[in-house]
């Protein structure tokens, strides 16, 4: 058996949505991986030192209440910082007040660091399956650097 | 009986370090207000017309409102005491204000002004003080709640108490657990004595001031059995601080036999355990919420949702009724929208009004149940707390015995996981530690075996994410597709 994926996984910032935080938690620890759950309200720091501490591959987003763009923004930078260069970053949820086409948030997102942005709908299943194979693509391109 | 009252000398330390906490905090002079308080008249005062209604067998209606500014707090104040025909108003606080930020809410007024229109999504009655709770609280024919979400709300029981309001939502379990991620169980039920030994003040001279605990926690698939354990502790610790008007809440399932089972056994169960505990002398009342999970964003459907939360509540005998809005799937209403959830509310109410429903069947089954499981959550928290319940609830929660689904608490556990069975009442899926009996849990499986057997899936976690936004969409069991 391979090592267990570890993800950090939270709500950022000052958002309180616990609901979605125990689905995903719950979710991808049914899927094999090793979760470390940080709840709601979770700042960038963090984030980041649970994935230092944890040896973690990738940080999982989520926000709800519509000031993600505020919170999610330098995340990429802080990382490279504490030596975290190639940590897998996902964003999901409601991330900007109002209506606005996915497309364009996701463009944002990207722009900021994110590897991929998942909108409210996008099926956890399919979720999972990216995050493996990007953890994978990830794991090889350490080998070879090597 | 022991003697848990926080003693004047405690609560005199306390008031003048939490009075210093804002400028607004020295307008508070306690027999001011009392004074203030008593000239109030009987149809404004909260705790009075609801009892009346409670006596008369009539169910009060009742929205959520709060914008930043005074003036259009009152004007959408009164369009739904007009226009709306509510019953009985709320004042909702800002998150600011219920984060104890009261720097933030002051930019936040300042910006309101600024832009003309609410920044902030409640009103800071912190920031506006006595007196300008007083210019809203006079403003208004009928009685006003304060609603919040606030685990430290000793500041604003102060001023709003001071200032008119004569009935208090919250306590320290359910204005915690639901709303704060770091707070200790033991610093919000202190926090929530303080508050309970202002209103039992206030009751020693002859005030009539109303407390209600949250009932619906955090409104996503809340078994009955948790939510009415927790009402119940934190009806046992007001009394203990002299509360005498306690109104009992319970948000909706969607199953009609399990929310009516739900509200009639919750004033049963209530009554026995705060006799259980020597008190004899209060006012009991209940509350039923409409749907707090997730709404439909079509209005039509909104409107289909709130009427049937309506027929439940009537139907269960509640004695007041929190409404929904038509835009609750977006988020703050309009004032007209506000309005027409209580309207709809009303017509609703009016109809079923006096209507006797006979119950048989599985009534008494489900409500034998329910009673089973608050007796073995109760018993250990009794056992936990070596017959303390304060005492007992802080090592439940520890523990995990106690639990609240969903919550963003680190100080609960966390492990519990609710789903529907079959007929979509709500059922125990992964009972994490809580203290149920396994005689009790085997119900719960086979009545959820018979909805996998249904659906052609295993019970698994897919269903309560199922579940979770199955009325948003429509339907009330999350089904396969």
């Amino acid at each position: 058996m391979s090592k267990p994926m570890t993800v950090v996984l939270g709500v950022i910032g000052s958002d309180c949505h616990s609901v979605g935080n125990t689905i995903l938690n719950v979710f991808f620890t049914e899927q094999g991986f090793k979760v470390v759950n940080l709840g709601v309200m979770v700042s960038q720091e963090e984030y980041i030192a649970a994935a230092i501490e944890t040896g973690a591959e990738a940080i999982l987003v989520s926000s709800l209440y519509g000031h993600g763009e505020i919170d999610c923004a330098g995340l990429r930078e802080k990382c490279i910082e504490q030596g975290l260069d190639d940590i897998i970053l996902y964003v999901g949820g409601n991330l900007v007040v109002g209506k606005t086409d996915y497309s364009l948030v996701e463009e944002k997102f990207k722009k900021m660091g994110y590897n991929r942005v998942f909108s409210p709908e996008f099926p956890l299943e399919d979720m999972a399956e990216l995050l493996r194979q990007d953890i994978r693509k990830r794991r090889q391109e350490r080998e070879n650097k090597d | 009986m022991g003697d848990y009252k926080l003693s004047e000398q405690e609560f005199n330390k306390i008031r003048n370090e939490v009075l210093q906490t804002w400028p607004t905090g020295a307008e508070v002079d306690f027999d001011e207000a009392v004074e203030y308080q008593k000239a109030i008249p009987e149809n404004k005062n909260f705790a009075k017309v609801l009892w009346k209604a409670h006596k008369n067998g009539v169910t009060l209606l009742q929205p959520r409102a709060g914008v930043a500014l005074i003036k259009d707090h009152i004007e959408l104040l009164q369009y739904l005491e007009s226009e709306g025909e509510a019953d009985l108003l709320p004042t909702t606080i800002d998150a600011y204000t219920r984060l104890n930020k009261y720097e933030n809410a002051a930019d936040g007024v300042e910006k309101s002004l600024a832009a003309k229109t609410s920044l902030l999504n409640g009103f800071p009655a912190v920031n506006h003080g006595v007196k300008g709770c007083r210019i809203v609280t006079e403003s208004l024919k009928v009685p006003v709640q304060i609603r919040h979400g606030t685990p430290d709300a000793r500041l604003l029981a102060e001023i709003s108490l001071a200032g008119g309001f004569t009935s208090f939502e919250g306590g320290g379990i359910s204005y915690n657990v639901p709303y704060a991620k770091k707070v200790p169980i033991q610093k919000s039920i202190d926090d929530w004595k303080y508050v309970d030994r202002l209103v039992g003040a206030y009751e020693e001279r002859g005030i009539s001031i109303n407390r209600e605990p949250f009932g619906p926690l955090t409104g996503t698939l809340v078994p009955p059995c948790i939510s009415h354990v927790v009402g119940i502790i934190e009806g046992i610790l007001a009394l203990r601080q002299g509360v005498k008007s306690l109104t009992l809440g319970y948000g909706q399932g969607g199953n009609l036999l399990q929310d009516v089972v739900a509200l009639k056994a919750l004033k049963e169960v209530a009554n026995y355990y705060f006799k259980k505990e020597g008190f004899e002398d209060y006012e009991l009342t209940t509350v039923f919420h409409q749907w707090m999970g997730g709404f439909p964003a079509d209005e039509a459907k909104a409107f289909a949702v709130i009427s049937w939360g309506t027929a439940a509540g009537v139907m269960a005998g509640a004695d007041k009724i929190i409404v929904k809005t038509p835009h609750e799937a977006r988020g703050i209403p309009t004032k007209e929208a506000n309005a027409q959830g209580i309207k709809c509310s009303k017509q609703v109410a009016n109809l079923l009004q006096g209507q006797n429903i006979l119950l048989g069947g599985r009534y008494q089954e489900e409500f034998d149940l329910l009673k089973r499981e608050i007796s073995d959550l109760m018993d250990k928290i009794y056992e936990l707390g070596d017959g303390d319940i304060e005492k007992g609830t802080v090592a439940a929660f520890e523990a995990g015995t106690l639990d609240v689904p969903f919550a963003p608490s680190i100080y609960n556990n966390g492990k519990i996981l609710p789903m529907r069975d079959n007929e979509g009442l709500i059922r125990i899926y992964n009972k994490g530690s809580l203290a149920l009996s396994d005689e009790v849990m085997e119900y719960h499986k086979a009545r959820l075996e018979e909805r996998a057997n249904y659906e052609r899936r295993k019970v698994s976690f897919q269903m309560v994410t199922d579940d979770i936004y199955a009325i948003s969409k429509g339907r009330l069991i999350g089904r396969t597709k």
